[in-house]
């Protein structure tokens, strides 16, 4: 009720002044932190710090219409530090149908993946340069099919992503019945590998991916498949190495390196592929 | 207990729902929606879904790319390179096989006193279009190579390593062409 | 209860779209993929269920893990090959003829990658084999000029450096 009430007021809100909403009351969860810093520039009178960003927009309603680049300008001063808190406000006070995926906004989930200025990343991890006015581009991954605006359908990469089997496959019981145990030295060997979240940054940076992904299973899927590679706990080792052996699954990489320069996460995709090159090698 | 309190908690929103509505009087002819919904099959679902991905546009890539990764990665131009020396030797090759059936003259002589004919000028700037991209090709060559061991990994390293491969083939192509 | 809460998120969207249109955001054109692209993707199909796995090519070693091993082996055999005419001044005619036979190899297999990245056999099979035929055809050829060339000629280092030198 209390949800219903409030959305109610806001509608009286926007009713009676459409263009100009200062009211504190009308914000969304994640601007509720610039009512601080809002209460703190009614005194100091900061001038407006204005960013004006360009997004991609494609609505899947009106399919023969061409994707284009729609931009909006907000003032950094009423803006959270990120990204995603820019895109959230423009969709809560700009344009509610720019449409974007986004969940945790701490990069954990990586739902909100996508091209800024260039790079993937995730928007939640991303910063909004302060120090410039260059309008930031925002773009969906890059070469993927998109479902409407800022997200990508990510359907082929999923099935990719099943068909390496991303589980522990196992035929003798541990010895003492409880549980398979590792040494530390092959533990850690799993570092840089499972923090992987699949937000398909590395993936959809990659040309190699880019041309194709329909046959390739790209960085993401290839870092997934050598976590369970280097995993001494599995004993499936051989059968994974043959599924990765033909000209595309794994060797259209080329060592170009966008996975590496573009994850979130800090993460290696190029080194593990490196490594399953090698395991394979020799 | 538990159908019970369920119980309650209905009743209770059922005596809350008309005040909320009555609230927004204003707005009650929203409420009426004009979309009629339909069951559907999964199989139909299917079919829907199949025909809206056909619609999609595909995301822009290459033209949106950092270039300082697509394009100054060096990977790019370790293939422009290498296709375009693959490409001239099996050019010139098939030429001086057809050489003496077309009349041509490709013996090394004959290209010797071509190239000594040419200005000084020319000469230089073909000589340096020339060796670049063989000293590009051959020390990038040898980066992949470390690559391919797994050395050289990190974020900075690859990026470091990038730009001084660049300048080192600069000057290599121009030692090569103008002090060899 | 849902119709009324979905009534006042209409009015909202509403009322943001005048919002939009009094702030006057500028919309501009947008190409998504170069009108000319050589190999423009298709429209998306997605083979099975969301739930099935994509299929999982049968192991070929010689197209997998041997290819690349040999690719690099050739690679880095090029570079005493590549090193020593500069060291030497030129190359005596046996190493000469290595050094022509282990580039039309490199080059062989270079292409090969390209074509095998640029002509997807899955989309385009008939061109993927024209291709690859075509290079194997023209890989003969230039081998036979090679071998031409070096049984008659100077050899190819040999030449270089005249020309370059000239």
């Amino acid at each position: 009720m209390a949800a219903l009430r409030s959305s109610s007021a806001r509608v009286f809100a926007a009713a009676s002044r459409p263009a100009f909403r200062p009211v504190v009351a009308a914000r969304g969860m994640a601007n509720l932190a610039d009512g601080a810093t809002q209460s703190q520039q009614a005194s100091s009178e900061q001038s407006p710090k204005l960013k004006t960003f360009q997004i991609y927009r494609w609505n899947p309603d009106t399919p023969t219409e061409k994707p284009r680049m729609q931009s909006y300008t907000l003032d950094l001063n009423k803006t959270g530090p990120m990204v995603l808190d820019a895109l959230v406000r423009i969709k809560n006070e700009l344009d509610p149908t720019l449409t974007f995926r986004r969940s945790c906004r701490e990069g954990i989930c990586g739902s909100c993946a996508m091209n800024i200025n260039g790079t993937n990343t995730l928007a939640c991890l991303c910063r909004i340069p302060a120090d410039n006015s260059a309008e930031m581009k925002i773009y969906p991954l890059p070469h993927t099919y998109v479902v409407k605006d800022l997200v990508p359908d990510l359907t082929l990469f999923y099935k990719q992503y099943k068909s390496i089997k991303p589980y522990l496959q196992r035929d003798t019981p541990s010895p003492d019945g409880k549980e398979y145990r590792q040494s530390k030295a092959d533990r850690k060997k799993l570092d840089g590998l499972y923090e992987c979240i699949l937000c398909a940054c590395c993936s959809t940076s990659c040309p190699s991916y880019w041309w194709n992904s329909e046959e390739y299973l790209g960085p993401a899927i290839l870092l997934q498949s050598y976590r369970w590679l280097a995993d001494s706990r599995d004993e499936r080792t051989a059968e994974r190495k043959d599924a990765l052996n033909n000209s595309m699954s794994l060797y259209r990489c080329h060592t170009i390196l966008n996975c590496t320069r573009t994850c979130p996460k800090g993460l290696n995709p190029g080194l593990a592929i490196a490594n399953i090159k090698k395991e394979l090698a020799f | 207990m538990l159908a019970q309190r369920a119980g309650t908690t209905a009743l209770r929103r059922v005596a809350a729902a008309p005040s909320s509505v009555f609230k927004l009087a204003p707005f009650a002819a929203m409420q009426t929606r004009p979309i009629q919904t339909e069951r559907l099959t999964p199989a139909d679902e299917a079919a829907i879904l199949a025909k809206q991905r056909l619609n999609r546009p595909v995301s822009p890539h290459l033209e949106i790319y950092d270039p300082k990764q697509t394009w100054f990665g060096g990977s790019a131009w370790q293939r422009i390179t290498g296709a375009s020396f693959s490409g001239a030797l099996y050019a010139s090759a098939v030429a001086y096989l057809a050489a003496p059936l077309v009349g041509w003259h490709l013996e090394s002589a004959s290209l010797v006193a071509a190239a000594a004919a040419l200005p000084v000028a020319v000469k230089g700037a073909l000589k340096f279009l020339v060796a670049w991209p063989f000293v590009f090709h051959a020390i990038n060559g040898v980066r992949h190579l470390a690559f391919d061991l797994g050395i050289g990994f990190s974020r900075a390293t690859i990026i470091k390593t990038g730009w001084y491969f660049w300048g080192a083939s600069i000057v290599g192509g121009v030692y090569l062409a103008f002090f060899m | 209860m849902a119709s009324v809460a979905r009534s006042s998120a209409l009015l909202k969207q509403v009322a943001a779209q005048q919002s939009v249109a009094a702030n006057g955001l500028r919309v501009a054109a947008f190409h998504t993929t170069s009108r000319k692209s050589l190999l423009p993707p298709p429209p998306q199909r997605i083979e099975g269920t969301v739930n099935d796995p994509v299929e999982v090519p049968p192991p070929s070693p010689s197209h997998g893990s041997y290819h690349w091993t040999f690719d690099r082996v050739v690679a880095a055999g090029l570079i005493p090959l590549t090193v020593a005419p500069f060291a030497a001044g030129s190359l005596n005619p046996t190493m000469d003829a290595v050094l022509a036979a282990t580039i039309l190899i490199h080059s062989h297999t270079g292409f090969g990658n390209i074509i095998v990245d640029y002509v997807p056999s899955k989309r385009v099979p008939k061109a993927r084999k024209v291709f690859t035929w075509g290079l194997n055809a023209a890989t003969v050829l230039v081998g036979l000029a090679l071998y031409e060339f070096e049984t008659t000629d100077v050899g190819l280092t040999e030449t270089i450096k005249r020309v370059w030198k000239a």
